[in-house]
């Protein structure tokens, strides 16, 4: 799964946290991108372009377009090299490529720009970039799909601008692991379906190309003793908590008091049989009382 | 709501969906008879819209929101000049599916409609709208539908939850047809195209109304929803919903929806911070759009992200701006997907609020407890649970023995026990 992450297209966001870093996982989908042939852009805001560009051969390096916003954010060398507008200036200009084929554009990092640019404008820069391929220019033509890869360092946000751009982002790649092994969680949202949720456990190797893997071994994780039998609670009772099967065909059977069943309204509108089960037979006492509302018992009625 | 023109909300013309002729009156009651002064609707005087009624209650015009399950919870329809605000679930696919409901049933009847979207162009949000079910041919698999969902399992286990059997149904079952109120959809095909073209509709693409090099002053209200504001009132002032153009010949409802209104992509950090500037953008907006509806035949469906706000002060405040407020919650990553008692269910639909519109009550229905979900072809709205019967008809143990033991118990507490009839002293 984590290697087709780019073939769906639009933003995908890489949380990583202090144990778990995602600038190598860029890297490792970076190269692959640039592999298949597509043209890459950087945007290098929190590390130097050398330390980008290590690990990386020669022809991956010829291929990548870097825009250097780490030693001159503001432009105050005004030497005139760093594209005006800063980064928000370079991701509008990508907005509006004239050329047709597929890109992919890595942002390094996008927690850095979530910090020196307000948020919506952010958000509304990222949307009109990942979404240009949904609108075609004039002529027809297809447009090949962008890749825009963001970096987060999850602990530096508070849930308002995370939940902003995760509802933004196509998928979620947030790292994690176990013991030294680490882990990818992808959520993925399509657009009209049920989002997907899946781990996968994966390692980086140093020429940073991805090495997908199973998971961590069986034996490191503690299982509960094997010993101890699960306990059956419906053992060792006093009374029976089980049907046999006549018994089970007299429940069944049984009509339920408040279901007004073709019986009991035949039962219900038939006159009653002369009661041989229900007689009372009684006799009076001398002392009773048989006219309660005369107790002197001298009304003649 | 001013005396100037409404739309259907004088009780003295209840019916009458147009009170156009009543600036020049006095007051807001209208004859009934032909009018002395010959106006241009010399048609008959009950003029009515196609895809609305009256409410049964108080009169108010209604139109359908495109689900009649939820229109039965709504008291029968969506008032005519009211907001529907969704509460979005976290995915944003139901509530979508919703939106897209009633955009259909304006088709379907016939009504403009003006759909705004900061994400997505209507163009395309009105291709993937569901087709409507009106033909007779599918009634049959409509039958087949809901023969083959009762399985042999659910008699049984009737029997004991017996009370659920002498439920009414929430929904009716069956399609309609095109000249009733409210339609059932497929959602898994979509609208023909001629429907689509025969329709008339107006798009609000937020990327394309503004452009980004801009520079934005700062003001009260976000640049977005200014922009949406006049659009709005554009189109009802040039179209004639608010009886501005009497020459119209037909009087017609206009649908607007508003798609994830309050996200970052319309410009408002309502999302992303708590007390961020434009705090009080979301509401004065909501207030001005209601001000206008109110003096227009309109009706506007608004999906906000409410799980994405942050001032939680800030979602009250919305929910008094807006006159019904739904929310729905999917179960979708939640841990209540795997919890059995909500296994036939894709999530639950809260009715956080209804409108009391001309009344003192507003028409609650005793059920809060609902759950939906989404089958091959309806969207359906069930009730959960049922509440405990504890009205006196039910027959619990037969009287007599209530009697018997009240007068064991004594006087003190027994007469409650007994009921009125057994009162004796």
């Amino acid at each position: 799964m984590l290697d087709s992450l780019l073939a769906l297209g639009g933003l995908v966001l890489l949380r990583d946290s202090v144990e778990w870093e995602g600038r190598s996982l860029l890297k490792a989908l970076v190269k692959k991108s640039a592999l298949c042939g597509e043209q890459v852009h950087i945007l290098g805001c929190e590390v130097s372009e050398e330390e980008f560009r290590e690990g990386f051969d020669s022809d991956i390096n010829n291929r990548l377009v870097y825009h250097d916003f780490f030693r001159d954010p503001l432009n105050w060398s005004k030497t005139g090299e760093a594209l005006p507008g800063g980064p928000l200036g370079a991701l509008r200009a990508m907005c509006n490529r004239t050329d047709l084929g597929p890109v992919t554009i890595a942002l390094d990092s996008l927690s850095w720009l979530l910090l020196h640019l307000p948020c919506t404008t952010l958000c509304q820069t990222l949307h009109t970039v990942s979404h240009q391929d949904s609108c075609p220019p004039g002529d027809g033509s297809p447009v090949g799909k962008v890749h825009v890869l963001g970096l987060l360092h999850e602990e530096l946000h508070g849930p308002g601008p995370m939940g902003a751009l995760s509802s933004l982002a196509q998928t979620e790649v947030t790292l994690g692991g176990i013991m030294g092994q680490a882990s990818a969680r992808i959520l993925c949202r399509r657009p009209r379906q049920r989002p997907t949720d899946q781990t996968q456990w994966f390692s980086i190797l140093p020429d940073f190309s991805l090495d997908l893997q199973e998971g961590p071994s069986i034996e490191s994780q503690p299982h509960s003793d094997p010993h101890i039998p699960p306990v059956d609670p419906t053992a060792h009772l006093t009374f029976n908590l089980h049907l046999s099967k006549k018994e089970r065909e007299a429940r069944d059977n049984l009509t339920l008091p408040f279901q007004f069943s073709s019986e009991k309204q035949e039962a219900l509108l038939r006159p009653r049989p002369s009661q041989a089960t229900s007689h009372i037979f009684y006799e009076p006492d001398a002392y009773d009382d048989l006219d309660q509302e005369d107790p002197d018992d001298d009304l003649d009625i | 709501m001013a005396a100037v023109a409404t739309c259907g909300g004088d009780a003295g013309s209840a019916g009458s969906a147009v009170a156009t002729g009543s600036k020049s009156n006095v007051t807001s009651f209208q004859r009934r008879g032909p009018r002395a002064s010959g106006t241009n609707d010399s048609g008959p005087r009950l003029v009515s819209i196609t895809g609305t009624r009256p409410s049964v209650r108080n009169g108010q015009l209604l139109v359908s929101t495109g689900l009649p399950a939820l229109d039965q919870l709504l008291g029968g329809g969506l008032a005519v000049g009211t907001v529907l605000l969704i509460e979005e679930d976290k995915y944003n696919i139901y509530s979508s599916l919703l939106f897209k409901y009633f955009l259909a049933e304006g088709i379907v009847n016939g009504h403009t409609l003006l759909v705004a979207s900061a994400n997505e162009d209507p163009a395309n949000i009105l291709q993937e709208l569901p087709a409507p079910l009106l033909d007779d041919n599918c009634k049959k698999e409509f039958d087949e539908d809901v023969y083959n969902h009762k399985t042999p399992e659910s008699n049984i286990k009737m029997k004991i939850a017996w009370r659920y059997q002498l439920l009414p149904k929430m929904e009716q079952i069956g399609p309609v047809s095109s000249s009733r109120f409210g339609h059932y959809y497929d959602a898994s095909k979509r609208i023909p195209q001629e429907l689509i073209e025969a329709s008339k509709w107006h798009g609000f693409f937020l990327p394309e109304k503004i452009s980004s090099t801009l520079k934005v002053e700062p003001c009260s209200l976000t640049h977005g929803y200014i922009k949406l504001l006049q659009f709005i009132q554009n189109i009802i002032y040039e179209e004639g919903f608010d009886g501005s153009n009497p020459q119209k010949k037909q009087k017609n409802i206009l649908r607007i929806g508003i798609q994830n209104l309050g996200s970052p992509l319309w410009g408002d950090d309502i999302c992303c911070t708590e007390n961020g500037d434009s705090s009080h953008s979301l509401t004065k907006f909501l207030y001005v759009l209601r001000g206008l509806l109110r003096t227009s035949l309109s009706v506007c469906i608004i999906t906000m992200p409410t799980h994405l706000i942050q001032n939680k002060a800030v979602i009250a405040h919305i929910t008094n701006l807006s006159d019904i407020v739904v929310g729905l919650e999917s179960f979708i990553g939640s841990e209540r997907e795997t919890n059995p008692l909500y296994k036939d269910y894709h999530g639950l639909i809260h009715i956080r609020q209804i409108p009391r519109l001309n009344n003192l009550v507003c028409d609650e229905s005793d059920v809060k407890d609902l759950g939906f979900k989404l089958k091959r072809k309806l969207f359906t709205i069930e009730r959960l649970h049922l509440p405990p019967d504890l009205s006196d008809t039910v027959s619990r143990s037969s009287k007599q023995d209530l009697a018997e033991s009240a007068k064991r118990l004594g006087p003190g507490c027994g007469m409650m026990a007994g009921g009125k009839k057994h009162l004796d002293f």
